[in-house]
């Protein structure tokens, strides 16, 4: 329960229901019966983290344990920070509403680089230094996880630890260490010690890096009990994992307000641009009958009238159909819709579609990705425009008459012919919906188009690339809005100066700690918002720092240069994104996992294993 | 298919959750329970659910009530019983009737503003007293002229019923009975802002007590 003085200051600030806890199928435990109590921060406002599927696995799974209290943290939004600091108040976990500074172990979850000032300003606003040396004693531990754990460089002064990939299992070796440690009154130094020996964990103070004169790594150092290595975790068998079989109902609308779950990992794909894609192999799916029970017991917990299954490609998992007819004998007396989402355009049945459509009919997206094929074949986006073409026809048949595309801007190797592509292949879907016969009457068509701007990642074949700099991405943007002839197209945009800074942080390396830290001390955070983001205060920090953002976001590296993540394995060989990227220049594509296994490596973190050979074709 | 009358109380942090929110909350209450809802027949299906009087964020209520459409055989005492099983924290179902008065008559509510903090009581009673005894209480409250908001004045004086303060354990409670309803409504925190503005260190808690009709007896 949160406190007396907390509640006072409730009915001064927006959404309220933010901090209050005591939601439906929140955990409360008896404080003096555990050993360890977790705050899991999740560094964006309620709504947001609360849709994250990721926190909702890892606390049920924590919380499974009787010594192990697991509440959950989100950043106040600024109305409710001044507040708080205004009256001294310290962060608070929702469940007890008890001071996160005196937790054994605080952990957060890393989703985007641009939550890292949230990151501090949590931990600051907790009543903790922000940096993990200033933290001496044994406890709170503070650990990161999540995606962007696989180049945690640019926070590595603020961490202790970081755990890299799935963390179902590795948290439990975690608890088991950090009672063992409090228990033996060990010294901080000590535990960390110890974590470098579990496998997955990356402590950051156990390395030294060197730098050459030209500012590039000279090497990257390990310490003590340091691995050479760090490599990530994953849960081999994702049907006897523990997957929550009740999911905290919020009381205020969150972004993703539903049953969702995880019917695979990892990703057949390969499109070379995406994270994720080669972040999560190697494939792992899930079981039907799984799927169906947990997703029945989780309905019937929460009350929730809609499922959305997700995985990185949905239309990727070979037993959908079955799936789907499981789910159907049930969902539909009870009116519960089924939502898929990320459905890839060139495996869309016409019967999965007409299945959909007997529950409710939501919105229809693709992602073509680039304009011309020639661009779509370099980032092995594997789909061509009669695929986009013929789906709208069938979209349009069936009734639609809005669609959405996403494109991006800035792709290695685009030209601006590629850019006026974009134009040309909307033009097109457009002319689609008036060739069709069928179309509705009196309707017009909406095409609206969202182009992102790259951002090369660590991990994919194209991390040694020049992000397009934002002069140069003013010009393609620019190129394509006087490319688009019609008002049937509608054209948004991503912020230019948000992309460069992602950009900048994604790459990043150790010297950046300091440049976060001062952003954030100047008064960035919540940078994910466009409200909030301040460009203008993070160039001046950049300057304040001696710091060239430019030599993280747009250098081209060559393949023999050190990167900041080179000691972190994610399974897959560095030589296999070479030669990814080699292709990508050369124009060539690589098939699908399903066709060719392409030998990334990743099935080497399950003992040889991946769901993409063993099971069959779609 | 049945019309059914839910009664329940909203207290404690619960009442943070505003009206929107708390349908949400109720909807998957209901689904949750397995009360055998009736569905409208549309091409997408929904359950019948109208909340009598909406309470303002911030607000704890003893008389919430919504009426809920009811398929197949289940007593009211079983609706209770599944219910009460199934809502959240801080809602607590006291009755289920069957409707007698249309919510649209509701004129009265009842409240009470309780006052807590380190405060002088006297200061405080002397604050209300001297509040209410004014020839007019003049606010201004955003209005609508055609469809544009302006601010209006409004005198809260005659509106304003059966004031009576009294002593609680730790602090001075306010009753009134002021206009509610769909025709005339005000809200009590009008009246905790005018006093909370003579006493800054106190804390208003408002809780609505009871609903009435335009001849005082209780909504039902």
């Amino acid at each position: 329960m949160v406190s007396k003085k907390i509640e006072k200051i409730l009915p001064l600030v927006q959404k309220p229901g933010r901090y209050t806890g005591g939601e439906l199928n929140s955990v409360v435990k008896d404080k003096s019966k555990v050993d360890i109590r977790y705050a899991f921060c999740f560094p964006d406002c309620y709504e947001i983290g609360m849709s994250h599927l990721g926190i909702k696995i890892l606390y049920a799974a924590a919380n499974e344990r009787d010594d192990v209290w697991c509440e959950r943290v989100f950043a106040p939004w600024h109305d409710m920070e001044e507040e708080m600091r205004k009256r001294a108040l310290p962060l608070y976990a929702l469940e007890s509403g008890d001071p996160i500074k005196d937790f054994d172990l605080i952990g957060f979850t890393l989703q985007y680089e641009l939550s890292y000032t949230n990151v501090l300003n949590m931990l600051d606003l907790a009543g903790l230094p922000v940096r993990a040396k200033d933290r001496t004693s044994l406890t709170p531990i503070v650990v990161g996880g999540g995606p962007c754990a696989c180049n945690p460089e640019p926070l590595a002064e603020f961490f202790d630890i970081f755990s890299l990939g799935e963390g179902e299992e590795v948290s439990n070796e975690l608890f088991d260490l950090l009672k063992e440690c409090k228990k033996e009154g060990t010294s901080k130094q000590e535990f960390l010690r110890r974590a470098a020996k579990i496998e997955g964990i990356y402590v950051p103070s156990l390395y030294d890096i060197s730098y050459h004169e030209d500012g590039t790594i000279k090497a990257i150092t390990p310490k003590e009990t340091a691995p050479e290595k760090v490599k990530k975790r994953i849960i081999s068998d994702l049907d006897t994992v523990s997957y929550p079989d009740k999911f905290i109902v919020p009381f205020i609308e969150v972004v993703h307000d539903r049953v969702v779950h995880e019917i695979f990992r990892g990703c057949i794909r390969g499109c070379r641009f995406c994270q994720a894609g080669f972040l999560y192999r190697p494939i792992r799916e899930k079981s039907p009958e799984v799927i169906n029970e947990q997703c029945k017991a989780l309905c019937k917990s929460t009350g929730y009238d809609e499922i959305s299954l997700s995985s990185l490609s949905t239309s990727d998992y070979t037993r959908l159909e079955t799936l789907i007819n499981k789910l159907f004998d049930w969902t539909i007396p009870e009116k519960i819709n089924i939502a898929l989402p990320s459905l890839r355009v060139d495996n869309f049945s016409d019967e999965l579609m007409e299945k959909l459509q007997t529950v409710r009919r939501s919105g229809l997206t693709f992602a073509p990705e680039a304009g011309t094929q020639r661009l779509r074949d370099a980032i092995n986006k594997n789909v061509t425009e009669k695929e986009v073409l013929e789906t709208s026809r069938k979209a349009f048949s069936g009734g639609w008459t809005a669609v959405k595309l996403y494109f991006m801007l800035g792709l290695p190797t685009e030209t601006l012919d590629d850019v006026a592509g974009i134009a040309d292949l909307s033009q097109r879907v457009v002319d689609e919906f008036y060739r069709n016969q069928d179309k509705p009457k009196g309707k017009g068509v909406q095409v609206s188009i969202s182009v992102a701007s790259f951002v090369p990642k660590p991990f994919t074949p194209f991390q040694w690339e020049a992000q397009n700099t934002r002069d140069e991405l003013k010009v393609k943007q620019e190129h394509l809005l006087a490319s688009v002839k019609t008002k049937k197209v509608r054209v948004s945009y991503h912020k230019i100066d948000i992309s460069f800074l992602e950009g900048v942080l994604a790459r990043g390396d150790r010297r950046l700690c300091d440049v976060i830290e001062k952003a954030w001390k100047n008064g960035c955070k919540f940078d994910s918002w466009d409200d909030s983001f301040k460009i203008d205060v993070w160039e001046k920090t950049f300057e304040e720092c001696g710091i060239d953002p430019l030599f993280y976001s747009s250098r081209k590296r060559d393949f023999s240069e050190v990167l900041p993540w080179d000691h972190l394995d994610y399974g897959i060989r560095k030589q296999f994104l070479i030669d990814e990227n080699k292709k990508a220049y050369a124009g060539e594509t690589t098939d699908h996992c399903r066709i060719q296994c392409a030998g990334c490596g990743a099935n080497r973190l399950n003992g040889g294993k991946c769901d993409a050979l063993s099971k069959n074709m779609v | 298919m049945r019309l059914v009358r839910i009664w329940f109380e909203k207290k404690g942090m619960i009442r943070y959750i505003s009206h929107l929110d708390l349908m949400r909350t109720v909807t998957r209450a209901i689904r949750r329970s397995e009360i055998p809802l009736w569905y409208t027949e549309g091409f997408n299906p929904h359950p019948y659910m109208t909340f009598s009087l909406p309470l303002s964020l911030g607000m704890e209520s003893e008389c919430e009530s919504m009426d809920i459409k009811i398929e197949g055989d289940i007593t009211d005492s079983e609706i209770l019983g599944k219910l009460t099983a199934a809502m959240p924290d801080g809602i607590h179902v006291t009755a289920v009737t069957e409707p007698v008065f249309d919510p649209k008559e509701i004129a009265y509510g009842e409240f009470t503003l309780d006052f807590d903090g380190d405060f002088d009581r006297e200061k405080m009673k002397e604050a209300i007293n001297s509040l209410l005894s004014q020839d007019e209480i003049i606010i201004q409250k955003l209005g609508k002229k055609g469809h544009k908001k302006v601010m209006k004045e409004l005198d809260l004086k005659p509106l304003i019923f059966d004031p009576a303060i009294t002593d609680t354990e730790s602090g001075v409670r306010l009753f009134v009975r002021l206009p509610a309803g769909s025709k005339t409504n005000v809200n009590p925190s009008l009246l905790a802002d005018l006093i909370g503005k003579e006493v800054p260190e106190a804390v208003c808690l408002i809780t609505r007590k009871r609903l009435l009709m335009s001849d005082l007896t209780e909504f039902k």
